[in-house]
């Protein structure tokens, strides 16, 4: 039968099979290990499994995950967030939605700690959003503007997402971590522009918190900012200095927020036990699924799919841009109904070659949008995943008072994906110039 | 059955704790290698090995407890919408598929360590013998499976109970008994 006809068909049966509720990770894995075998033979496919099982889970590389997989836990479990966000909310709360653009801002540095969007809207969710409820902020702008807020998370580094790119394309995740600077700055700065704009047009959305001193300001400065700041200069600067590998830096970040957080006694056993346990279980998941869609891409290589895909794409009579703007599309459908890491991971070996090799755009710009894309794709219906979490913080608020609130965060997020294509030195400048 | 199912529970927290272990070795471990090399200008033999190896432990030994939890992300939005014996006839169908899938895949990384074990293979700079990490990769599979037949035989026990309790007919009208099978 026609190569490319069987890689159709195992896209398909892959869709069914998720559609039945089949975990991704296993999805990929069966109908890789299935298509494999049929177009080489059924020891082959099981040879291929095992290999890349245990080259997958042993890579050091990958290492790097568990790292800051812990090291995003463990601030998560020792309330530097709460810390975080006291200070943000001391500096502007007064303001109309101030206590919603501190969220933004403490979600910016909380995101320089931690590499998931899930735990930073976690984290926001469970701290800002009762003091948002407390001055009767509107509560579609509170919980999305937290839901939207998580996602500053994995923009800015270190990031599971740029980890996973960088796998997935041999990119170097340093240059990504740096990348997911200014873009990260940019987003939080559209967001909390967004929801000044909102309240200036109706202050009953987001009423002013009280004041605070100057010295109560700078009282909040320890617990949180400080401690985030050594931490991701130590370790993300480490990285971007040439001192550490990505997985020493995550090894020096989760070894710095335990020590920080054990010498001012914010974790005790029980809280490190906890963040241990989520850590292996969100690795575990993570690199299954990681796995999952590597079996599943040696499947797509032998059935030539991404190469014609790559030179269909070519073939167009558009211009790169049109073509780029119709995979973005793709990509914000496919990110309503699939988790993010399964999208990145499963779609760039696919779309990765079109834009890079014959669109021609900078491969680690690309990462950016890819991020700023998966982003909208965690905020939107169905499969909003980091609405879901603050619906689990605040199962009074019916999803559709979050899902409500999200459309002038998404509006931020297209003007922020315009700006990057306009200008894509937004991403590019600081991988360059340390280059 | 009953029994079955604190021993998948015990068996995949027990893995799961061992797991967490290996995650802070592997921190200690990296952190140790780079104030070594810094201060003592001397970094430890194989460290990227070994923290491969550990990481590889830490991961398969979390598989079961992750799965256990239902944290091995699914898109259930779509299935929901069915009948919920339609639900569970595909639940059922789909697990059994990953129990055979999985379960190949673990007796073959069993031969994989094997063959390792019998050609001596060991890592380039520490020569630690790999083939053990394979059989720890091996297990965290096994445990895998046996959640997944675990949460499969729970859902038609209860189903199973409440026949035996309300009768057949009851039971297909009742919606809760049918919420449990999912």
């Amino acid at each position: 039968m026609n190569l490319l006809l069987i890689g159709f068909i195992g896209i398909i049966v892959f869709f069914v099979l998720i559609a039945l509720r089949m975990p991704i990770a296993f999805a990929m894995a069966f109908v890789g290990f299935i298509g494999f075998s049929i177009l080489t033979s059924f020891s082959a496919g099981m040879d291929m499994v095992v290999k890349d099982l245990f080259g997958n889970f042993s890579s050091y590389s990958l290492s790097v995950i568990a790292m800051f997989v812990w090291m995003g836990f463990l601030a998560y479990h020792s309330g530097i967030g709460t810390h975080l966000y006291i200070f943000a909310y001391k500096m502007i709360g007064h303001l109309p939605g101030g206590l919603a653009i501190a969220t933004q801002g403490a979600c910016a540095v909380f995101g320089a700690i931690c590499g998931s969007n899930t735990a930073t809207a976690a984290t926001m969710g469970a701290i800002a959003l009762p003091e948002m409820r407390k001055y009767k902020y509107d509560r579609s702008l509170a919980t999305a503007s937290i839901a939207a807020g998580g996602v500053l998370g994995v923009m800015i580094p270190p990031s599971v997402i740029f980890i996973v790119y960088g796998m997935a394309t041999e990119q170097s995740v340093g240059k990504l971590f740096m990348a997911g600077i200014f873009p990260g700055i940019l987003m939080m700065l559209l967001y909390m522009v967004t929801i000044f704009i909102m309240t200036s047009r109706n202050p009953e959305l987001g009423p002013s918190g009280p004041k605070s001193s100057w010295k109560e300001r700078i009282d909040a400065l320890r617990g949180g900012l400080v401690e985030a700041l050594i931490i991701f200069f130590l370790s993300i600067g480490g990285l971007f200095a040439g001192w550490f590998t990505p997985t020493e830096a995550g090894a020096v970040g989760a070894g710095g927020v335990l020590v920080i957080s054990l010498l001012e006694r914010r974790l005790n056993w029980e809280k490190l036990k906890k963040s241990l346990s989520d850590t292996t279980r969100t690795t575990a998941m993570i690199m299954l699924m990681i796995a999952g869609a590597i079996i599943f891409g040696r499947f797509m290589a032998i059935s030539r799919i991404p190469f014609e895909v790559a030179n269909w794409a070519g073939s167009l009579p558009f211009p790169p841009f049109v073509v780029l703007g119709i995979i973005l599309a793709i990509y914000l459908v496919l990110g309503c109904f699939l988790d993010a890491l399964a999208l990145v991971l499963l779609t760039t070996p696919i779309f990765f070659p079109v834009v890079v090799d014959t669109l021609g755009y900078d491969p680690i710009w690309f990462g950016v949008i890819m991020v700023l894309v998966v982003a909208m794709g965690v905020i939107t219906p169905p499969v909003g995943m980091n609405v879901y979490i603050i619906k689990g913080v605040a199962p009074d608020i019916p999803l559709e008072d979050i899902f409500k609130g999200i459309w002038p965060f998404l509006f931020a997020l297209v003007i922020c994906i315009i700006l990057l294509i306009i200008f894509p030195q937004i991403a590019t400048f600081l991988p360059d110039y340390f280059a | 059955m009953k029994y079955l199912s604190n021993m998948t529970k015990g068996i995949s927290i027990a893995l799961d704790r061992i797991a967490g272990i290996f995650i802070v070795l592997v921190m200690v471990l990296v952190v140790s290698n780079i104030i070594l090399r810094a201060v003592f200008n001397s970094p430890l033999k194989g460290t990227y090995e070994v923290v491969g190896l550990f990481t590889a432990v830490a991961v398969s030994l979390g598989l079961s407890y992750c799965a256990f939890q239902n944290g091995h992300i699914a898109v259930s939005f779509i299935l929901q919408r069915f009948p919920k014996k339609f639900q569970s006839m595909i639940i059922m169908l789909t697990d059994i598929i990953s129990f055979i899938f999985w379960g190949l895949a673990a007796w073959n990384l069993v031969r994989y360590a094997g063959v390792m074990h019998k050609n001596g293979l060991v890592t380039a700079t520490s020569e630690i013998p790999i083939y053990p990490f394979v059989y720890v990769i091996a297990l965290g599979f096994f445990a895998l499976c046996l959640v997944i037949i675990n949460k499969r035989i729970e859902a038609i026990r209860e189903v199973v109970t409440k026949i035996s309790k309300s009768g057949f007919l009851e039971m297909l009208n009742s919606e809760s008994a049918r919420k449990e099978t999912i």
